[in-house]
């Protein structure tokens, strides 16, 4: 006989420890810090409206001073940002984004009404960050279409890029089967002799050079 | 003495049971998002459009495009041998059985990359792994590959040798549009024969 058998309510301290551990387990099991608010279903519609982006001729009235709701984020890493960027906009390269004290400003920022714009090099750059943004439940935060190249180009006179088109992405700017089609077909209406010739000649360098 | 024993073997076997009795809704692991942002601030989910076109003209096994635009435009035009997953239909058992897959890279395109880039961080969201985005899209494709443009005969010889691929890549993905074309049917059965003669010539 053990020692421990001596006690006769062993099973039931055994059970009571047993317990204890599994439901302390239960409560001190941490979620993830950052929980998606919105399914990935509700991600793709947000994709499919494309409302999340600000046009370049949008950030004026905050430039000058009209809006001051919006808060610019330069998303570039420091090197990028300091050969250049748009007059007050702060600095938080995209790997910072959700860090603790970010995501705590982030949520005031939200709860007292501020808007959010992310930029980068190019759309493309602010693209994923913003989405991410919009996946963690931020509706408040949206993207600068053209990023900070088209900005560059445009920035003394911001205004009049309302005319212009060169920002806009994802549509397609060529024909492609047209052009695929008739890449390398040159003036071929009247030189299809000429074509079937040097064809013919093709063929026949290929029997000498077996 | 042995009861106890017995008793505790069973409760936890029972528990353990229990298991098999929970809910399923854990069983797609979605990326945390420090992850996902950290994914996104990396470079490396981009391939160039020459990258693409070698690997169509090496025919390398280890590889698959996807178009995710809408699939009109899949069919009026698409690269050689693409699937098409439309960007709203990510979430479909289609989808799932052309992203799953552990041994193939997976190449996004779309008109230029927003919107493969955008499917890129569903995918990524969703737990694929192995996927990229063609940068630049299609308008970069026909830009570089389709209708590349000659570099100044001072540029470096790296330069001119990317040309040259391109050129050749270019003859190779227009070349039966080229075959096709309305009114050359004669020279075509013309030149189809003199390939014959050359294969019984005994090369």
């Amino acid at each position: 006989m053990h020692i421990h058998e001596l006690n006769p309510k062993k099973t039931l301290i055994a059970f009571v420890i047993f317990a204890i551990v599994i439901i302390a387990g239960l409560i001190t099991l941490s979620g993830p810090r950052l929980k998606y608010k919105l399914s990935a279903e509700k991600t793709i519609e947000l994709v499919a409206w494309d409302d999340g982006y600000v046009f370049p001729y949008e950030i004026e009235d905050v430039l000058v001073g009209a809006i001051d709701t919006v808060i610019i984020i330069d998303i570039r890493n420091t090197f990028d940002f300091s050969r250049g960027h748009i007059p007050g906009a702060e600095n938080i390269s995209a790997v910072e984004l959700l860090s603790k004290e970010n995501i705590k400003r982030m949520t005031k920022l939200q709860k007292d009404g501020y808007k959010v714009l992310l930029y980068g090099e190019t759309l493309l750059q602010a693209n994923g960050p913003w989405m991410v943004f919009r996946q963690l439940g931020f509706d408040n935060v949206s993207a600068l279409m053209g990023g900070y190249q088209y900005y560059e180009i445009w920035k003394d006179n911001l205004a009049d890029s309302y005319a212009d088109d060169g920002y806009l992405e994802g549509a397609a700017d060529f024909d492609y089967a047209d052009v695929a089609a008739n890449a390398n077909v040159t003036e071929d209406d009247e030189q299809k002799q000429s074509l079937n010739v040097t064809r013919r000649k093709k063929s026949t360098v290929v029997e000498g050079g077996c | 003495m042995n009861k106890n024993y017995i008793f505790l073997a069973a409760l936890l076997i029972i528990l353990a049971g229990g298991l098999l009795f929970l809910p399923e809704k854990n069983n797609q692991v979605q990326e945390n998002p420090e992850n996902l942002m950290w994914d996104i601030a990396q470079p490396t989910r981009y391939v160039t459009t020459d990258q693409v076109a070698k690997m169509i003209i090496e025919k390398d096994p280890l590889f698959q495009l996807v178009d995710v635009r809408q699939n009109y435009d899949y069919e009026y035009f698409s690269l050689p041998g693409a699937y098409n997953v439309p960007i709203d239909s990510l979430l479909t058992e289609i989808s799932d059985i052309i992203l799953d897959t552990d041994d193939i890279n997976t190449i996004l395109y779309s008109d230029d990359d927003i919107k493969a880039d955008q499917a890129w961080v569903i995918a990524k969201r969703m737990g694929y792994n192995n996927i990229y985005v063609m940068k630049g899209g299609l308008n970069c494709w026909i830009r570089t590959i389709i209708q590349p443009e000659a570099p100044p005969e001072t540029a470096p010889i790296t330069d001119l040798e990317l040309y040259e691929f391109r050129k050749g890549a270019s003859l190779f993905f227009t070349g039966a549009a080229i075959s096709v074309d309305t009114d050359n049917k004669q020279g075509l059965k013309i030149t189809r024969k003199k390939k014959e003669t050359v294969a019984e010539g005994g090369c």
